[in-house]
């Protein structure tokens, strides 16, 4: 059953991605990138930045103006300047309000999505062979260890080919991170010898003259 | 420096009239405040318009909610906490409400028939907790005035109240309290099979109050306060007077309380501008010119910056305004604007 295979691994490679990357960041990211589409909520998003910006503008207004001076102004615009307050914190918690809710129905749907069909499939396929193994290949502990829990003997069952690619997963993403922080490691140091060798001929430059 | 001079008489023709004719006009005003900071002429005000009010109503009530009462002296007369005629007056009353007494009486009045020394325990509790609402002894000694009111129907009444912070938060109480009442009582309906197990099946407290009395007498209070905070809130019964002086602090205080009044939702339109100076052409008086400038600065910004209210500008008089024919003379200037002599 290719596709149950296939399942399996894609569903650990995103659950592995996740835990990698961080579900606040791809909770933001997502966010962001729904609130760029033309949508209703992206518009009410862009009105309060929109009022931000008046509001500011008001404010060094206020602030420039002396109330002692022009008090009929300075008034004027305090009026503007409070109402203008009102209606953005009013706002705010709106707005604050309904990001939260995005962020709850993501972090269901996002935990249905892994976790749950990450314990389901093992659930309802436990007793589906992946795949079979060689016949004669292996001894039997190795087989029955393979079939574990509920499989035929002498296949794969669902549970060791979901420990098998979350292995290779955490192999490969620890692989890969830590030969990036290698390269990293790499490139600051030979940075670092770059600049000692340049202050090293400045010194030099300098004792030069100082000996002329 | 005579461009100075003549600005009084050169006024910015907005159709709005600069007196509180309308005031007396608006037959339907059943409350009246009068107020502003500190020592602007709230009281000297307030007498003023009751004294023209007077003229033209069947009966009108001036009450002081400033603790520190200036009716007695602006009228000569004494007055208490009983409505009284103001000597040479058959249609006008006033009375001076303390708004700390008040709350002593309504506890006392509270443990009926219980010693003093038995306000301990509960009784001191529920004495603190009383005093911890904000706004309590300006809304008790409300109560009062509405007992007053009620029984006396005069058909209108000024409020001479205290300086700003402290009749906003008048303002406010009944809201204030309204909140607190109605959880009150949600806890009492709640909790209350369980307080009477503690109490005793009458639910009397230790100091010989009694707790469902307390909660009907408070509910009575919410009602009536909820009553009057409706009729404050319609422009027909209710106008609040604003009172100031043409210097900065003075406006400033008076545009917060606009403003604040205005989120009450209690209507405002007229305005006092008191004790301006009008020197006479030519005078060599340097602190008088100076001084002149600098008002004439600030009445053209509130002029400006309240063009749709009835801004009335009040002189300020060599003489002390005290005693029946002083007010009288000093009360024509609301309604008929001040011209300054040549």
């Amino acid at each position: 059953m290719p596709s149950l295979l296939v399942a399996i691994f894609v569903v650990e490679l995103v659950v592995q991605l996740v835990n990698s990357i961080g579900a606040a960041t791809i909770n933001s990211l997502i966010w962001r990138a729904v609130t760029s589409l033309p949508v209703p909520i992206a518009q009410e998003f862009a009105d309060q930045r929109k009022k931000q910006k008046e509001y500011l503008a008001v404010r060094r207004e206020l602030q420039a103006t002396s109330s002692q001076d022009q008090f009929a102004k300075w008034a004027k615009l305090r009026r503007q300047h409070d109402k203008l307050l009102e209606g953005l914190e009013k706002k705010k918690t709106a707005l604050d309000a309904s990001r939260a809710k995005f962020d709850s129905y993501l972090t269901t749907a996002r935990l249905i999505s892994t976790r749950g069909v990450q314990w389901f499939l093992p659930f309802w396929y436990s007793k589906e062979p992946i795949f079979w193994l060689p016949y004669g290949w292996f001894p039997y502990y190795v087989e029955w260890f393979a079939s574990f829990p509920r499989a035929p003997i002498g296949s794969v069952s669902i549970v060791v080919w979901q420990w098998a690619c979350t292995g290779m997963i955490t192999l490969i993403i620890e692989t890969v991170v830590a030969a990036y922080g290698l390269a990293a490691t790499v490139g600051e140091k030979a940075q670092k010898q770059a600049v000692p060798a340049g202050t090293a001929k400045v010194g030099d430059a300098g004792e030069t003259t100082k000996s002329r | 420096m005579s461009e100075d001079n003549t600005y009084a008489v050169v006024r910015s023709e907005d159709g709005l009239e600069h007196s509180l004719q309308s005031i007396l006009d608006q037959k339907s005003l059943r409350w009246i405040f009068v107020g502003g900071k500190g020592g602007v002429g709230k009281t000297t005000t307030s007498c003023s318009l009751a004294i023209q009010l007077a003229k033209v109503r069947r009966s009108v009530l001036l009450i002081s909610t400033d603790p520190a009462h200036n009716l007695s002296d602006a009228f000569s007369q004494k007055f208490g906490k009983e409505a009284r005629l103001v000597d040479g007056f058959d249609n006008l009353s006033a009375m001076e409400i303390d708004p700390n007494g008040s709350i002593q009486d309504l506890l006392a009045g509270q443990g009926e028939g219980a010693d003093a020394a038995d306000m301990g325990g509960i009784g001191n509790m529920m004495q603190d907790l009383a005093f911890a609402i904000p706004g309590i002894d300006e809304a008790m000694s409300f109560a009062e005035v509405l007992k007053q009111v009620k029984s006396l129907s005069y058909e209108t009444i000024i409020f001479d109240t205290a300086p700003t912070g402290h009749t906003l938060r008048f303002l406010q109480f009944p809201s204030v309290l309204e909140k607190a009442l109605a959880k009150v009582s949600q806890l009492s309906s709640q909790y209350g099979p369980l307080l009477s197990g503690f109490l005793g099946s009458n639910g009397s407290l230790p100091n010989g109050q009694n707790l469902n009395e307390m909660m009907e007498k408070l509910e009575t209070l919410r009602a009536t306060i909820s009553e009057v905070n409706t009729q404050f809130k319609d422009e027909r019964l209710t106008t609040f007077v604003c009172v100031c002086i043409p210097e900065f602090l003075s406006l400033y205080e008076t545009e917060r309380m606009i403003q604040e009044l205005a989120t009450y939702g209690i209507d405002t339109h007229s305005i006092v501008v008191n004790q301006l100076l009008f020197p006479k052409e030519g005078s060599d008086c340097e602190q008088c010119t100076a001084r002149r400038r600098m008002q004439v600065k600030y009445l053209e910004q509130i002029d400006e910056l309240y063009e749709d209210f009835n801004i009335v500008w009040m002189p300020l008089l060599t003489e002390e305004i005290r005693g029946k024919q002083r007010l009288e003379k000093f009360s024509e200037m609301l309604i008929k604007p001040y011209v300054p002599p040549k």
